[in-house]
């Protein structure tokens, strides 16, 4: 077995020559002696023995290169001196600016049983904690294109792969500016008079580094910088692009629920199944639908699961400011109405306005134009089916009176729309309505004129989110739905002639890692009152007026994909009627 | 005198040759690059209005706040993706003629992603 100071000198000459820059393949003594932290001399004449032994290739003046018996014994040394770094990361806990100098003590001692054991305990990883690449057990490395951050592309989307400097005080700047292999980052400027490189972090904040520094950080491109030049008008060009032809496209998202309310027992629910298509016709007409599948079964009249056309609609883009839609639609009302997939909400579940004020997923059928204009100033404007009011509740306002669009009275449709200011980033300020006669079951025939207004306010920048939302309802004639109700059931429903509904949130991611995904932190408070305001001579319950706490968590392993919990406290102002609280766990992804 | 005269003369005369000389389309403004960061989220890409000169270099780099999306330029090549949130920028560079260039998202992201466009206004 070969003395440590062999194994040092082949695995010097092994990383030293790995470096260099082809067509060179000897590495100068100098430089080997400076690695090993001794004099020319002495390295020179360690090296004459190494080549006495077979193991490198001496030439005078010019410099030593390793034989195949070398190469693969100074790969061994190294295989084992950076798994012994990832174990001592891994599984001991070390930090990655610790465990060189622990390394280069144990490659010359455990045995080879022990390195192959530690392998396969640390699941045969390719790189150690630096992202330098493990040899095989044969001595062989995987060849990777790379490139450092003086030769990579400006401006694209690159991932460190390799930090090749183990400077303890490097690896911490390396550290402490996200800068470890595994982060996406890019490079926006280099400054040859100044020697310095400008760099963009996975968390969008510039640093600027030495030139130095940076070739020390080997990169590899996540995307390839396109560079288009001389564009000619949209209108000369044609057929250049995939997308102008016929394209289909599949996506969707799902809600995995568990829920603990107090006074029950906890529930699993697979709550959401959805699965959206796109269709382009051409650039002009595209085709979107989505069908959703809630609680997983749908079993006859049964309260069971629902099977739900959400969205089914054509665009007609026309332009930038004028775009026709048709079909299954959803109503532009409130915030998560339209923006409903689980990753991009806090909570387990939808706040409860927009579950018992707003109706979400609200969708109906019918037409009508949206587009923007300006900087910033969108709008919808859609004519659709009205709400029916024989469905109306106590509890849940006017949720129940949903037509979904099957076979839908539109005797007398109503109308919805939206505007929304999208100007400013990071801030989304919106306003919407709903107006329609919603009487039409009733024989005579009279009017239950409902409207919906709204306003809402989102702010997301970088780590924080607030959301602000405020919502009413009216339901006029409702003394006289009551008693046509009261006839048809048996039991009066005291249903309210007005409902309202608040709630201001405000989230923080506290972790975010491009190797970990991010961790956010949330408290929403919630008020709402689906009898706010009653005919007369009807009596409000006090069970109605009800307000909510919710606190919780989310980990985004990947920004599709939600880890949510959270415990939310339910009150109101009825001393018999206990609301029970709730805690909830949550898996949500989007594809 | 005359001396001084005769150099302040020509001192002038450089200088203003040499404004003019800047001026002049494709010596040095024309291809200076406009550099615009557009910012991508379900469902709105902010700045959504782009106005430029026509001729200038639009280098546009995206970030996504949230999942993948996709940037086309109707009617050109232009069809980037855009990678998830925190996982870097994506870059193009785009030499507009005279014209309304509509953009949108060419992935499919969410209930909403039919609103995902906007415009690059190139003008004379």
């Amino acid at each position: 077995m070969p003395s440590s100071t062999v194994e040092n000198y082949l695995k010097a000459i092994y990383i030293g020559t790995g470096r260099l820059e082809p067509p060179q393949r000897l590495l100068p003594m100098g430089q080997l002696a400076a690695a090993l932290n001794v004099t020319p001399g002495t390295a020179t004449t360690m090296v004459k023995t190494l080549a006495d032994s077979g193991l490198v290739e001496y030439e005078p003046y010019a410099g030593v290169s390793l034989t195949t018996a070398g190469q693969k014994l100074a790969a061994l040394v190294t295989r084992r001196h950076r798994l012994i770094e990832l174990f001592l990361v891994q599984v001991m806990g070390y930090s990655w600016d610790e465990v060189h100098d622990e390394a280069e003590q144990l490659e010359h001692i455990v045995s080879d049983r022990f390195v192959d054991r530690m392998n396969a305990m640390l699941g045969r990883p390719q790189t150690d904690p630096h992202g330098d690449p493990i040899p095989d057990e044969n001595g062989r490395v995987k060849p990777q294109k790379v490139e450092t951050l003086l030769t990579c592309p400006l401006h694209t989307s690159v991932t460190v792969t390799r930090v090749i400097d183990q400077d303890r005080d490097f690896l911490r700047f390396i550290e402490q500016h996200n800068l470890k292999p595994g982060e996406a980052i890019s490079v926006e400027q280099r400054d040859t008079a100044a020697d310095s490189v400008r760099v963009r972090g996975s968390d969008n904040r510039q640093l600027t580094i030495g030139t130095r520094a940076a070739s020390k950080l080997l990169v590899q491109a996540v995307q390839v910088l396109l560079f288009v030049l001389l564009a000619v008008p949209a209108h000369a060009q044609g057929g250049q692009r995939p997308a102008d032809q016929p394209r289909t496209s599949l996506s969707g998202y799902m809600d995995f629920h568990f829920n603990n309310p107090e006074f029950g027992d906890a529930r699993l629910d697979f709550h959401r199944f959805v699965l959206l298509v796109t269709h382009s016709f051409s650039e002009r007409i595209r085709f979107v639908g989505e069908l959703e599948l809630e609680h997983a079964v749908v079993e006859g009249l049964e309260e069971h699961g629902e099977l739900e056309l959400e969205q089914a609609y054509v665009d007609f883009l026309l332009s930038r400011s004028f775009n026709v839609r048709a079909g299954m639609m959803l109503m532009p009302i409130g915030i998560i109405n339209e923006r409903h997939e689980p990753p991009v909400y806090y909570g387990v579940e939808r706040p409860f306005n927009d579950t018992v004020i707003i109706p979400t997923t609200w969708f109906d059928v019918g037409a009508g134009i949206h587009g923007e204009i300006g900087r910033g100033w969108r709008y919808r404007a859609f004519v659709v089916a009205p709400l029916d009011a024989a469905q109306f509740t106590a509890e849940e306002g006017v949720r129940e009176g949903r037509q979904k669009g099957s076979d839908a009275n539109v005797g007398r449709p109503a109308v919805t729309g939206r505007l929304e200011y999208v100007a400013v980033r990071g801030l989304t300020l919106g306003a919407s309505g709903w107006s329609g006669r919603s009487g039409f079951q009733f024989q005579p025939l009279f009017d239950v004129p409902v409207s919906v207004a709204e306003a809402d306010a989102r702010y997301a920048r970088r780590r924080l989110e607030l959301r602000g939302q405020f919502s009413q309802v009216w339901i006029d004639n409702a003394a006289r739905l009551n008693e046509a109700l009261a006839l048809r059931v048996g039991v009066n429903p005291n249903i309210a002639r007005g409902l309202r509904g608040f709630y201001g949130e405000a989230g923080y991611r506290v972790v975010s890692r491009a190797s970990f995904g991010e961790i956010g932190a949330v408290v929403r408070y919630e008020n709402f009152d689906t009898q706010y305001r009653m005919p007369p001579d009807y009596v409000a319950l006090p069970a109605f007026d009800r307000e909510a706490w919710i606190v919780g968590a989310t980990y985004w392993p990947d920004p599709d994909i939600a880890v949510k919990f959270d415990y939310s406290i339910v009150g109101s102002r009825s001393t018999v009627v206990h609301t029970p609280n709730s805690l909830n766990v949550g898996l949500g992804w989007w594809f | 005198m005359v001396v001084l005269m005769r150099y302040a003369f020509v001192s002038l005369a450089l200088l203003a040759a040499s404004a003019a000389l800047l001026r002049v389309p494709g010596l040095a403004h024309a291809q200076d690059v406009k550099i615009v960061e557009i910012s991508a989220e379900r469902f709105s890409f902010n700045p959504s209005e782009i106005r430029v000169k026509a001729g200038t270099p639009l280098e546009i780099r995206l970030t996504s706040e949230d999942t993948m999306h996709g940037f086309h330029i109707l009617g050109t090549d232009i069809d980037l993706e855009l990678p998830k949130r925190g996982r870097g920028v994506a870059s193009v560079t785009f030499q507009p003629a005279v014209g309304r260039y509509t953009f949108e998202c060419s992935r499919l992201c969410g209930a909403g992603h039919a609103f995902m466009r906007g415009v690059i206004i190139a003008t004379e």
